[in-house]
């Protein structure tokens, strides 16, 4: 499945929406001005995933994962590579000394973060679908990429999409870069295209 | 529906209160009351308007506030400081279905709550917060917040975080400490190479001319070129050692200054005449600009003048033939300033931090064209410090000449001029002559040194004047000549092998007048610093004879022992 431009410029445009909340939130909670780049946004098919994600993040990785349930189901990750993620929590602590690890505080604000960002875009998508989507509580995992992407494809029975969402944090100067896996069904993407399609005709009226 | 991942089997998914059976109703009234009674975490549990329908023993035990007073009072009332701190949002949106998290380290906390213990630095509790929403069959029907005591380990993290900071701090001052080494290491590498360099530079001219005169075949002509050459060569490599040996002891920390009032003019006039012969010969004009009331300061003659002149022999080595030297005196607020400059090759300015440091010199390289060791200006610096001072450089680059400055405290109205101490000119004898000295004629002297050499350049000198030597190798023949030959004088190195020169001396201010115990006596030797001087007085001698030994100095002390008057 792929989308067209058409469609991911408009899934774009949806997402940029939820980020400036995003920027807007944080932003607020550091008292540094926070903005999160215009996102791109791609489509694999999950085994395509690590081949994609690969060259962006080698070595371990720091996820921050969500299982959202309801009409529309699927796992929700934001992807940082691991010197990104102590740097990012570096910028957003003012006042705690830079580390070279994350400590178990440090971990928590990741956490938060994530959450934020992946409140936001869920809480966009269920507002496009008008469906009402529950989430599980964040959790933070340091893995590699491998054992990442098996841990969110478990279920082999079905096929499983990954909307791919490359962006970067921009803080004081300095950037991290991030990247926002929405894995969906077959089912779930349809729909959510379907919906894109619908918003994007409407915008053009 | 969604792939369940690792770790997150355990996640509480929105709860769903759905009991089917009495079992599993007393089951739910056994975990919530686990969780009233026994939960280490605050659990405060609201209805869709954010009243408390739970509120824990923790929560109770923490706040003060006791269950039964809060329950059904709305979370939001009961903490106003909830809505200013704008944390009131996040159950807004925990009611749209959102779970929330809300970590120390942004938030700090969530309701205010004394820690447990205040060794930690926290006024407040530090807490780690979940907000979750419950639904009830699709419906949104309260919130759960579950908040951690994170107070302890916030503490540790910020130790840790400290001690890791001070870890790398000291491994970056340890990283420079070991290249500043390797700095310092690399310096005496290149100094080492220089120094052989400029001590076998002299060496060479003085064995091939000393060679040429043992064959006997030079021409009178070529004897007195060959003596010339022999005694300069000498005489640099005498410096040279000097040199090393006043750095030594400014690294040791040994050097003292003999401080007295001291007429600054005096001193820099006699460094001026000593340099110039050699600006003489490079067609260099000295230019002299000296303010007369400028003149005392307090320091160590000597070193002071050690000090001009090695400023002055830097300008006259670093300007080309026909260039010009500037040497100025005068007063600057409570200071006097010697400033020196010269129309000479300058100084590149990536090198003008360095122009102080030992061992240094901008070019490196063997085939450099200026010789030396790079000491000069070093010695500068630090007697300069020695004193109170400070030497600054100027340079406006390669090619344009240089400015030294040294400014030194100033010490006012002399009270008596003959406090002011003048200065020898020993630097700025070129040619011995022995007329005018004193006559030794009928003195008897013993010389006492290990070194062959060094006793028959005495032995002639004294014969010259008239004097009859005897000389011995050691303190022990020394004593055995004083006894058989009755000398009037004593003349005794002191760095011999078995016996040393003050041992000598002590033994013979034992004996009694008759057998030589009140006999005059001065010491030769290297070491001819201050402490020196003080160490041989102390011992038994009267005078204090540097080497390499001056022959006209020699003559004057052997004299002064001996009562001679010199001649008109």
């Amino acid at each position: 499945m792929k989308l067209t431009e058409r469609q991911s410029d408009a899934l774009s445009e949806l997402i940029n929406i939820a980020f400036a909340r995003t920027g807007a939130a944080l932003s607020e909670l550091t008292g540094h001005r926070v903005v999160l780049n215009p996102p791109e946004v791609a489509v694999y098919r999950t085994e395509e995933l690590r081949g994609a994600l690969a060259k962006f993040v080698p070595g371990d990785v720091a996820s921050i994962h969500q299982v959202f349930a309801g009409p529309v189901a699927g796992d929700a990750l934001l992807l940082l590579n691991y010197a990104g993620a102590v740097h990012l929590t570096d910028l957003l602590t003012e006042g705690r000394p830079p580390s070279a690890y994350l400590d178990e505080s440090a971990r928590e604000v990741l956490t938060e973060v994530g959450n934020i960002l992946l409140n936001a875009c869920l809480g966009m998508f269920g507002n496009l679908l008008n469906v009402h989507v529950t989430f599980s509580v964040p959790r933070l995992h340091l893995e590699t990429l491998d054992e990442l992407i098996d841990s969110t494809t478990s279920d082999k029975t079905e096929m499983h999409y990954a909307l791919v969402i490359y962006t970067a944090f921009q803080i004081r100067d300095s950037s991290v870069k991030g990247f926002l896996v929405i894995v969906l069904s077959v089912d779930s993407l349809d729909r959510l295209i379907q919906e894109v399609d619908a918003w994007e005709a409407q915008q053009g009226k | 529906m969604t792939s369940r991942p690792k770790g997150l089997a355990e996640a509480p998914v929105p709860i769903r209160m759905n009991e089917t059976s009495a079992k599993e109703t007393l089951l739910n009234a056994a975990v919530l009351h686990w969780m009233h009674d026994l939960a280490a975490q605050g659990i405060v549990t609201t209805d869709s308007e954010l009243n408390i329908v739970e509120w824990n023993h923790w929560m109770e035990e923490h706040t003060g506030k006791r269950t039964a007073d809060v329950i059904g009072k709305n979370l939001l009332h009961l903490f106003p400081e909830l809505t200013e701190r704008r944390l009131d949002r996040h159950y807004k949106w925990a009611l749209e279905g959102q779970v929330r998290v809300l970590s120390q380290a942004l938030h700090g906390y969530l309701i205010a709550m004394d820690p447990v213990s205040g060794e930690h630095g926290y006024s407040q509790m530090q807490q780690a917060v979940r907000i979750s929403p419950l639904t009830h069959e699709g419906r949104m029907i309260g919130t759960l917040t579950i908040i951690e005591d994170v107070t302890e380990r916030a503490a540790r993290e910020s130790e840790l975080q400290a001690q890791l900071e001070d870890r790398s701090r000291l491994l970056s001052s340890e990283k420079l400490a070991r290249n500043e080494a390797e700095r310092a290491n690399r310096l005496k590498d290149e100094f080492l190479a220089t120094i052989s360099h400029e001590i076998r530079n002299p060496l060479n001219a003085i064995l091939g001319w000393a060679h040429m005169m043992r064959l006997g075949n030079l021409t009178p002509a070529n004897l007195e070129r060959a003596i010339e050459t022999i005694y300069r060569n000498a005489k640099s490599q005498s410096q040279l050692v000097s040199d090393l040996l006043d750095v030594s002891r400014i690294i040791s920390g040994k050097l003292r200054l003999d401080v007295r009032t001291v007429d600054l003019i005096y001193i820099v006039n006699a460094a001026i005449d000593s340099i110039r012969p050699a600006a003489d010969a490079k067609s260099i004009r000295l230019q002299t600009m000296l303010d007369p009331v400028a003149g005392p300061v307090s320091g160590d003659a000597d070193r002071l003048q050690q000090i001009v002149w090695n400023l002055l022999t830097n300008a006259v080595k670093f300007t080309p033939k026909g260039g010009r030297i500037q040497v100025k005196v005068h007063c600057v607020d409570s200071h006097v300033e010697i400033v020196v400059s010269d129309s000479g090759v300058g100084i590149n300015k990536e090198f003008l931090p360095y122009v102080f440091d030992r061992f240094r010199q901008a070019d490196a390289s063997t085939t450099r064209v200026h010789g030396g060791l790079g000491l000069g200006l070093s010695i500068v610096h630090q007697l300069v410090d020695l004193h109170g001072g400070t030497v600054t450089v100027q340079s406006e680059g390669e090619g344009k000449g240089a400015t030294f400055t040294i400014s030194l405290p100033f010490v006012g109205v002399l009270s008596n001029q003959q406090e002011v101490e003048t200065v020898q000119q020993a630097q700025n004898e070129e040619v011995v002559s022995f007329a005018g000295l004193p006559s030794l004629h009928g003195l008897k002297v013993l010389v006492v040194d290990d070194e062959a050499d060094t006793r028959e350049l005495i032995r002639e000198v004294l014969k010259e004047c008239g004097s009859e030597v005897i000389t011995s190798p050691s303190a022990a023949e020394a004593l055995v000549a004083l006894e058989e030959h009755k000398p009037d004088v004593l003349i005794s190195d002191l760095g011999m092998p078995d016996e040393d020169g003050y041992s000598l001396i002590t033994k013979i201010r034992a004996l009694p007048s008759e057998h030589g115990g009140q006999i005059p006596a001065a010491a030769l030797t290297a070491y001819a610093q201050a402490e020196d001087r003080m160490r041989v007085l102390r011992s038994g001698f009267q005078f204090h004879l540097p080497k390499p030994v001056d022959s006209a100095e020699l003559v004057t002390v052997v004299a002064s022992l001996a009562g001679r008057a010199y001649k008109s």
